[in-house]
């Protein structure tokens, strides 16, 4: 299965976890299915994201993700889109196990959309952007298999996440040195201020 | 935690001093004062001084302060050679000092030095037993190496002997939010609640906790203190309108009907709070809000 990330929903992710460079983060992954042809495996087209949250209450505690789940599908939901996989980037540099707090929300995501996704901030690989060159996305992927686990899609190749524009880590790095991380607004903002926008709609005018 | 007013007055002291209008060291002591952290600001705005011999010595003995702020802040945005000056600086005027044997301590952390670091703060605990910066800093060192068990025990002898730091009963709690103990989460909270009962955030977590755990007594008790939360906060918390909400929903569920007798409006009150103040500032969000509510419908 095949997941391919669009730029816009990509460099939210990073952005938002750049803004809060000293605590966890999470965020919601909006797309469709598209169907292979032929009985080939089809691909997830993951359209758009929308952060969530920055501090470990609220990414660990249930009324106001909650909340987001209900707004958001009903958002999306009128264009056809729907939560497609969850994103998440850990406190710690050298962190990169997935949480339990991140497989629970994932197997909620699974119920209603089985080819459902984690993905996670890959902080090494994002430190080394700026020298590598690199046109893949700077996190890691995981699905969930049979056995009700989540697995880290590796070299076998059974899974792989790709950037549908290929300029997306140079966009990505241009954003980084004008600090437009601070721009970003996400749900917990919104719950603070209810005049803040989660769709982020001018951050990329 | 900072108030709008403090937050307003750091944001206009920083746009004034990054578009060249002067007023560092007004910015820098506000900083220092709400212990806000803006390490990135500090360390380029308080170098410049640092290493400005005039301007130092207009600083008299606040100079000293600077230097320590500066280290500080330079090891968390790991500029390690302004951290490892400022510190020889303050070694130099304060040989003996423990407040400087932490510092040099602290450098050790920032180095990923865990096992010296935490000797370190042995060795100072000797002379120093009841330094609750070393003890908290040990727990900091267990954190970060991501060793949340452990933090959590430690966190919890300190509180045995220094049971009045609601810091570290928050910090506490978040340590078990983090790793799923509800529960124990739950009891911190009670904590806070009997020693801070005014403040809002205590309610409001309490309040998420007890909702996270489930359950129709935790519900039914999260919903009183989502309420208190809105009755301290003069009904401008979002989240516990939205919380009554889902109370009253899941609540509802739960009892299947049961609790027919239970004449609660309040759900129907933070209902339409809640429109009345998109409808005021986020009118494009007024139809999401108005879906969610009639998913929280009790028929």
């Amino acid at each position: 299965m095949r997941y391919e990330i669009s730029q816009n929903a990509y460099i939210k992710l990073v952005l938002h976890a750049l803004k809060h460079k000293t605590s966890a983060v999470n965020a919601l992954l909006v797309g469709r299915l598209v169907p292979g042809a032929h009985g080939e495996d089809g691909l997830v087209d993951v359209v758009d994201s929308v952060p969530l949250f920055h501090s470990v209450l609220q990414i660990g505690l249930l009324p106001c993700l909650e909340i987001a789940l209900l707004q958001i599908e009903e958002h999306y939901g009128d264009q056809g889109l729907s939560i497609v996989g969850y994103f998440n980037a850990n406190e710690r540099f050298d962190d990169d196990e997935l949480s339990n707090v991140a497989k629970n929300i994932g197997d909620h995501i699974y119920r209603y959309f089985p080819q459902a996704a984690i993905l996670l901030l890959d902080n090494k690989k994002l430190e080394a952007l700026p020298k590598a060159k690199d046109r893949s996305p700077v996190m890691q992927l995981y699905t969930r298999e049979a056995s009700r686990n989540w697995k880290l899609a590796g070299s076998d190749g059974s899974s792989r996440l790709l950037a549908k524009e290929p300029t997306a880590n140079v966009l990505l790095l241009d954003f980084i040195s004008s600090k437009k991380w601070s721009e970003i607004v996400d749900f917990d903002d919104h719950l603070d201020d209810i005049s803040r926008d989660w769709l982020n709609p001018g951050l990329f005018k | 935690m900072v108030c709008k007013a403090e937050q307003t007055e750091l944001n206009r002291l920083e746009s004034q001093v990054d578009h060249g209008g002067g007023g560092a060291w007004e910015y820098l002591t506000l900083i220092r004062k709400l212990k806000v952290r803006r390490s990135d600001d500090v360390v380029k705005y308080g170098s410049p001084i640092l290493n400005d011999p005039k301007k130092r010595s207009a600083l008299g003995d606040d100079e000293w302060t600077l230097y320590e702020q500066v280290a500080i802040a330079a090891m968390d945005c790991q500029r390690l050679d302004i951290a490892k000056d400022c510190v020889k600086a303050l070694q130099k005027k304060f040989p003996e000092s423990r407040r400087v044997g932490r510092l040099q301590a602290l450098l050790l952390e920032a180095k990923g030095l865990w096992e010296e670091a935490d000797n370190t703060y042995s060795n100072l605990l000797e002379d120093n037993p009841l330094d609750q910066v070393i003890h908290k800093r040990r727990v900091a060192i267990a954190k970060a190496q991501g060793d949340n068990l452990k933090a959590i025990e430690s966190l919890n002898k300190y509180l045995e002997i220094f049971m009045a730091d609601h810091d570290a009963w928050r910090e506490l709690a978040e340590s078990y939010v983090s790793l799923q103990m509800y529960k124990q989460a739950a009891f911190c909270y009670e904590e806070l609640l009997l020693s801070h009962p005014t403040v809002p955030l205590h309610h409001l977590a309490y309040a998420d906790v007890l909702y996270t755990l489930g359950g129709l007594e935790n519900l039914q008790t999260a919903k009183k203190y989502y309420a208190s939360t809105i009755d301290l906060t003069k009904g401008t918390n979002t989240r516990a309108l939205y919380g009554i909400c889902q109370c009253a929903s899941a609540i509802n569920q739960l009892s299947k009907g049961r609790n027919k007798d239970d004449k609660d409006e309040l759900h129907f009150l933070a209902a339409t709070a809640l429109e009345k103040e998109y409808k005021r500032r986020a009118p494009a969000k007024l139809a999401l809000l108005s879906a969610s509510l009639k998913s929280f419908k009790l028929s």
